[in-house]
């Protein structure tokens, strides 16, 4: 099974996600201060900690914390808690060190912060999840290879036509938004002759699923990647919508990212939105 | 490896992927394949079996009765709790996998996956009953 060790350090363009699950006891510890020692090296990042599903800390975890704080104040870098639930925001406060530590509700707002992203919403770090998704979904279950083109911002007289689309909303709770990804009919019936090994010619329920499971995929895949840096990303269920020609309304106000591919069976886009 | 003639019960919401799951159980050799559309759809087919269903591929997220309450399930009957158990799911994140290993799955599948993913799961869950 997966390396299931209730830490893990991820690590983005000038700081490291520290990822902490479950409750953390002492019996980790020596491990954990193994693992950092070789992330502190120089040039030291910031440190986010992802408390997203984070239940307890012992008094050695504690410890162990605000060491790293105080040793990021050696390099001039700092440290952040982020997607803090009640039960643990009560503990430190029981135990009188809650004022000890910085707080962000989740990374965006933490690298804003720290200096290192500006306010801007969609930026590669949020797209490029989705965008490698889509390659690698369409590839291994379906043979597809296709190819990013130059991605754009949509403008309000742009509209984006196809036949079939899978919607999938994306919920935190900093930011909402949604992913679509649009197929020409032809070229989804194509893709969904591949997956399934039998030739279709024709919508069919069977087409329908095919496209939420592979919104499904790829947003499965691009949330774990989001949400172990630490966007909090909540589990969403998609929805398919089919007709000829057809446009979607975004749910969000925010910007419309566009990222256009190309594949061996036609071309296709998958449209990122996202507001705070 | 499990033996072809391994009854194989598949356990998804969406009719493509029981098919992916079932298309690639093929050509690793299984025959006797049984589909169910959720877990509560899986359990009745467990219990109404006209012969013991020697192993689960169930998704993780589905309406009525997810693939962890299926497994939970499954693993307080002494009826089936030995049944080896694969959990496919699109969304691995580490407390997701945390909750199904404590729940008892065997093995889990990431979306997407390919053939020579599934058999060396299959394999693995193999070797553990073989062992015990």
């Amino acid at each position: 099974m997966q390396n299931s060790l209730p830490f893990s350090f991820i690590k983005g363009d000038g700081y490291v996600t520290l990822r902490l699950v479950g409750s953390m006891d002492d019996d980790q510890i020596k491990l954990f201060e193994a693992s950092l020692a070789l992330q502190l090296s120089d040039p030291c990042p910031h440190f986010i900690i992802n408390c997203e599903h984070l239940s307890f800390l012992s008094k050695g975890w504690v410890r162990a914390i605000l060491k790293l704080k105080t040793d990021l104040k050696t390099y001039n870098k700092e440290m952040r808690l982020i997607l803090m639930k009640t039960p643990l925001i009560n503990q430190l406060k029981k135990e009188g060190i809650d004022s000890s530590f910085k707080y962000a509700a989740g990374l965006r707002e933490a690298l804003v912060e720290l200096g290192l992203v500006t306010k801007k919403m969609l930026d590669t770090d949020f797209i490029n999840p989705f965008l490698n998704a889509t390659l690698n979904v369409l590839k291994v279950q379906a043979s597809v290879d296709a190819k990013p083109g130059k991605v754009f911002v949509k403008t309000d007289a742009q509209k984006s036509i196809g036949d079939i689309s899978g919607v999938i909303g994306l919920v935190s709770d900093s930011f909402s938004g949604s992913v679509n990804i649009t197929f020409p009919e032809k070229v989804f019936l194509e893709i969904v002759s591949g997956m399934l090994g039998e030739t279709y010619t024709e919508m069919s329920q069977d087409i329908v699923d095919a496209a939420g499971e592979i919104t499904n995929m790829i947003f499965g895949q691009a949330k774990v990647i989001l949400n172990e840096k630490g966007y909090g990303i909540k589990t969403a269920i998609p929805s398919v919508v089919c007709g000829k020609n057809h446009s979607l309304e975004t749910l969000t106000k925010g910007p419309i990212v566009v990222v256009p591919f190309e594949s061996s069976k036609g071309s296709f886009f998958v449209e990122i939105c996202l507001s705070a | 490896m499990f033996a072809p003639t391994t009854r194989v019960l598949i356990v998804d919401d969406m009719s493509t992927m029981r098919k992916i799951v079932g298309k690639t159980c093929k050509e690793l050799g299984f025959s006797d394949l049984t589909e169910a559309a959720d877990g509560t759809l899986a359990w009745e087919a467990l219990q109404n079996a006209p012969a013991p269903i020697g192993l689960i591929i169930s998704d993780w997220n589905m309406p009525n009765c997810t693939g962890i309450d299926l497994l939970k399930r499954v693993r307080a009957d002494s009826r089936f709790k030995g049944v080896p158990f694969i959990l496919v799911t699109a969304e691995a994140e580490q407390h997701q996998v945390i909750e199904a290993v404590k729940a008892g799955v065997d093995q889990y599948v990431v979306k997407p996956f390919t053939k020579d993913d599934l058999k060396t799961k299959l394999e693995s869950v193999y070797k553990k009953y073989a062992k015990s």
